[in-house]
């Protein structure tokens, strides 16, 4: 397709031919996205939990988190005992999954969940010593469940709630297609 | 009394609709001003509908989503008559003002001299319509180099400098290709040159191929179309010598070049596409305004909106050329292509083939 | 073609008094901050009628300090850090920081790694090329080839979300091999997606790369000689398009080039149109790469063993099962003994340098990197010189300048 010599002619009929050819048969690649949502794929970087049982305190979420996006909390359990756990600043965290991947008991519970939206700053901003809003309030909700679940059930503060979901599939001719997979 | 009364106002209703009403028809309604608002809506909406379409998107779609957001453009309106209209410091208030105005109503002024059909040499002078238009076409740059003049800021000033270069270098060719369907028509009346071609049986474009190309290059010249959307160029002048306008006014800017289009459609339908072919009215329909002026003008702006559709397609295709070699096409090629074209009008002439 | 001006002669005068200079025939133009084509930089342009007789880039307004952050971070955080700077390229930033934070701490990675470092950067490259295609579209007013390219980095972005599970800052790539291998039943869809692009590439030659308009605007502007392009330091594509064959990949070989077979283009015009061939037709050389690392990817570990037999045995389960690299708390207290390092890789937009001082501590002593947008730009002083107004935006997008890639 390169070179230079060009008959002016053929250049152009080309053009406005190959405009014809997508203004007839559109291959659009939108998505709508409030109407229609991705389903994401199954290692997306997505938000994610500490799951309180499993972690043992230990930090190094917090030292080797890129923006500084966890700080550790100084928490009193059930039971009266002191326990440290890492409390994540959705406004800065950047998804690396650093801390994921460095956790050494596999604590974290990750999700595909990327859409959502929080209301107000203090939603996700981090107060240190103050405990953190709902969902990451750890000490009035100690089981990382709840707050799994709260990613997965579909929350008013999800802006493609009640959007159909589709599943890209990659295609020959038209690149991605958005396939529903409810449709048979 | 009253009898005399009775017959008075019968003859001044019968005159009314005889004599008053087809001139008040055709500026307010068609084809001027309503069917120019509908024609600016749906054709806005479309350019952006078919850009999209080649582009992989949707366009806009979701003002009125169900009729693939056609309202989009009244939306768009709607917001610019309630955006603040700044003035900047520097402007020169008077001349920065009326200029949009003038702009405007020079812009509108053409539609009256063309005719779509063949009753409206009934209504208004139709004798020397071709020599009324041109000149009409021809002075809208003017107020548009006032108004970057009037804004005081340098990306207008560029911009309405580019104006003013490619108005004056695609006069030459735009007058030598309506030159030479004059020629061709022996007329300077455009139904003459309507009914020249239905007599025939062939429409102008085919009689004079030259011609039309070279119209339809000035067309695109001159209401900006791409390739020579070069006053406006975003990437180089920002919007050209309307970057300073906001709200409404620059609605009138941005809507200005798509009136333009609209007059040069119909003056190309009339001119090559053979006017209202295949309607052919009788003589007597011809008299009657449905017959004579809505049936006929129907054809003519279908017409024209095919040409409008291919030529606002052309902004899915192209880039823009440089000011230089949009001169140089102009004030070179195509004052040759226009003189071949009157040349090949005056061989058919001479030749006695048409 | 009038030389610029000494700069020094002007340097001490304001604007208004720069601008009175020859306020009766000069006008001087701001190209930005805040104009449709300038991106994140001021240009400021003297002209004569249409000619440009002076150009004045004016860079800094996306500044990031991307080099002292990373010297105050632990080696590991750097690597966001890097990203973001050249997002359209994430993948040729990290490698080329991680590869010098490798040879600092006498890492190898492991084959299969490389062979994924050449897969995602070769992927990330034709990203990159769409994105530099894309953006001269709007810069020379074809709106459908910037939402063509910006479209077909869709699937290209899609193919390494499944790798890496991100869409833009992957943060990939790690010292000692890359995070996560290739999912299963990658190689079809991956071969899909490259049969789309060359399938596409056809409609671009006919609706852009050969648009007589193109050609008429970019043909013989903005000539850069090839003794002009050495001398001036241009890097990348711009480099190859004046003539000289200068690749990265192939003059310092790195990851996995060194065993694939790839040609180098080369154009010996140096115009703007020569840098658009020469996009278009390392996008056809990325394609080629690609498919022989699918081929020839081999089997094996993704993480090389230094890293692996760190890990603690849950992690190493981890491994084994999920395909996925668990950190060991290494990451987050590499200390590499003092010394220095260099790294040099060939993003989408040229050479990237990087230059590490270790004293020994948990932190770089120094971080320097050099983007291959910050070489580019002597060329816009040179080469506009002399030109239309509207040849501005044409050099300008030929040479793919990212601001913020050279702002760091
Ligand atoms: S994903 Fe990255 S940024 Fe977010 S909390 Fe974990 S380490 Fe920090
Ligand atoms: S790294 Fe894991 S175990 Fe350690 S504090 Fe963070 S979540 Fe808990």
């Amino acid at each position: 397709m390169t070179g230079r010599k060009n008959n002016r002619i053929k250049g152009h009929v080309d053009a406005l031919a190959t405009g014809f050819k997508y203004l007839a048969e559109p291959n659009r690649m939108t998505l709508n996205y409030p109407d229609e949502s991705m389903n994401l794929k199954d290692n997306y970087r997505g938000f994610f939990a500490v799951k309180d049982k499993t972690c043992i305190g230990c930090s190094l979420c917090e030292i080797v988190c890129p923006p500084k996006a966890i700080s550790m909390l100084d928490l009193t359990d059930a039971g009266g005992k002191k326990k440290k756990r890492p409390m994540i600043d959705w406004g800065l965290c950047i998804f690396c999954y650093f801390c994921v991947d460095i956790c050494p008991t596999d604590a974290f519970q990750t999700s595909q969940v990327h859409d959502k939206a929080f209301y107000s700053e203090t939603e996700y901003q981090t107060v240190h010593g103050e405990p953190m809003q709902y969902p990451y309030d750890y000490s009035k909700r100690p089981d990382y469940k709840e707050i799994y679940e709260s990613f997965h059930d579909v929350a008013p503060d999800d802006p493609s709630a009640g959007s159909k979901k589709v599943v890209p599939k990659f295609d020959k001719k038209r690149g991605i297609k958005y396939e529903h997979p409810g449709q048979p | 009394m009253i009898q005399i009364l009775s017959l008075l106002m019968s003859v001044s209703l019968v005159s009314f609709i005889e004599y008053i009403l087809p001139p008040i028809l055709y500026i307010i309604v068609f084809p001027g001003l309503i069917v120019v608002l509908l024609m600016l809506f749906f054709m806005i909406w479309l350019e952006r509908k078919v850009a999209a379409k080649t582009q992989l998107r949707f366009g806009p779609l979701y003002v009125s989503k169900r009729f693939g957001g056609v309202i989009q453009t009244v939306a768009d309106l709607i917001r610019f008559s309630f955006q603040e209209f700044i003035i900047p410091a520097g402007a020169d208030v008077f001349a920065y003002i009326q200029a949009p105005g003038l702009l405007m109503a020079f812009g509108l002024l053409p539609l009256i001299f063309i005719p779509v059909g063949p009753y409206y040499a009934n209504i208004f002078p139709a004798n020397y319509s071709l020599l009324i238009v041109v000149p009409l076409i021809i002075i809208t740059p003017i107020y548009v180099i006032l108004l970057g003049w009037a804004s005081d800021n340098k990306f207008s000033f560029v911009g309405s400098m580019r104006e003013a270069f490619l108005v004056i270098s695609y006069e030459i060719p735009l007058i030598l290709s309506i030159l030479s369907m004059i020629l061709l028509y022996g007329s300077v009346n455009a139904i003459n040159g309507v009914s020249f071609q239905i007599g025939r049986g062939i429409p102008g474009i085919v009689l004079n191929p030259i011609a039309a190309f070279l119209f339809l290059v000035v067309m695109i010249r001159t209401t900006g179309r791409f390739p020579f959307e070069i006053s406006e160029a975003e990437s180089e002048v920002v919007m050209g010598p309307y970057t300073e306008y906001s709200a409404l006014f620059f609605g009138i800017g941005m809507s200005l070049p798509y009136i333009e289009l609209y007059s040069f459609s119909l003056l190309f339908s009339v001119l090559f596409l053979g006017g209202w072919w295949p309607i052919v009215p009788s003589a007597a329909a011809a008299s009657g305004v449905v017959g004579g002026l809505l049936l006929p003008g129907l054809v003519v702006f279908i017409k024209a909106l095919i040409v409008m559709a291919f030529l606002v397609f052309l902004r899915a295709v192209y880039p823009r050329y440089r000011i230089d070699q949009a001169i140089t096409v102009g004030w070179d090629q195509a004052v040759y292509l226009g003189f071949a074209a009157v040349a090949l009008s005056m061989a058919l002439v001479w030749s006695g083939l048409v | 073609m009038s030389a610029p001006q000494d700069r020094t002669a002007t340097a001490n005068l304001t604007y208004d008094e720069l601008a009175g200079l020859k306020a009766d025939r000069e006008l001087v133009l701001l190209i930005g901050p805040a104009h449709p084509g300038s991106g994140h930089m001021k240009i400021k342009v003297w002209m004569d009628g249409d000619i440009i007789q002076r150009v004045d880039p004016d860079i800094g307004f996306v500044h990031r300090t991307t080099e002292k952050l990373s010297e105050n971070r632990l080696y590991i955080k750097a690597i966001p850090i890097v990203e973001r700077v050249m997002l359209p390229d994430t993948i040729n930033a990290n490698l080329a920081y991680v590869i010098a934070l490798e040879r600092l701490l006498g890492i190898e990675p492991t084959p299969r790694a490389q062979y994924l470092r050449t897969l995602t950067s070769e992927i990330n490259r034709i990203t990159s090329h769409l994105y530099g295609i894309g953006l001269y579209g709007i810069f020379l007013g074809s709106s459908t080839v910037y939402m063509w390219a910006f479209a077909d980095r869709e699937p290209l972005i899609d193919l390494i979300e499944e790798i890496s599970g991100a869409r833009i800052t992957y943060s990939y790539i790690i010292p000692g091999g890359v995070r996560w291998d290739l999912p299963a039943g990658f190689k079809e869809r991956a071969e899909t997606v490259l049969q789309y692009m060359e399938a596409r590439l056809k409609d671009y030659g006919k609706i852009w790369v050969r648009n007589p308009v193109v050609m008429d605007r970019t043909e013989g502007v903005g000539v850069v000689s090839k003794s002009d392009a050495i001398r001036l330091g241009i890097t990348g594509p711009n480099l190859r398009a004046s003539g000289v064959d200068y690749d990265t990949r192939r003059a310092k070989p790195y990851a996995a080039y060194p065993n694939l077979d790839f040609e180098v283009p080369t154009f010996s015009e140096g115009d703007c149109y020569a840098r658009l061939l020469q996009r278009v037709e390392e996008i056809e050389q990325s394609i080629r790469i690609i498919r022989q690392v699918l081929k020839d990817i081999p089997d094996g570990r993704i993480i090389s063993d230094d890293i692996y037999s760190k890990m603690n045995p849950l992690q190493k389960r981890m491994y084994e099962m999920k395909h996925r690299v668990m950190f060991p708390a290494y990451m987050a207290s590499m200390r590499p003994a003092a010394g220095r390092s260099t790294a040099s890789v060939e993003a989408g937009r040229g050479e990237i340098f990087f230059y590490l001082v270790s004293n020994g501590d948990k932190v770089p002593f120094r971080f320097r990197w050099v983007t291959p947008s910050f070489l580019n730009l002597p060329f816009f002083t040179h080469v506009m010189v002399g030109q239309h107004l509207a040849d501005l935006p044409a050099i300008y997008g030929s040479s793919d300048y990212f601001p913020p890639e050279a702002d760091r």
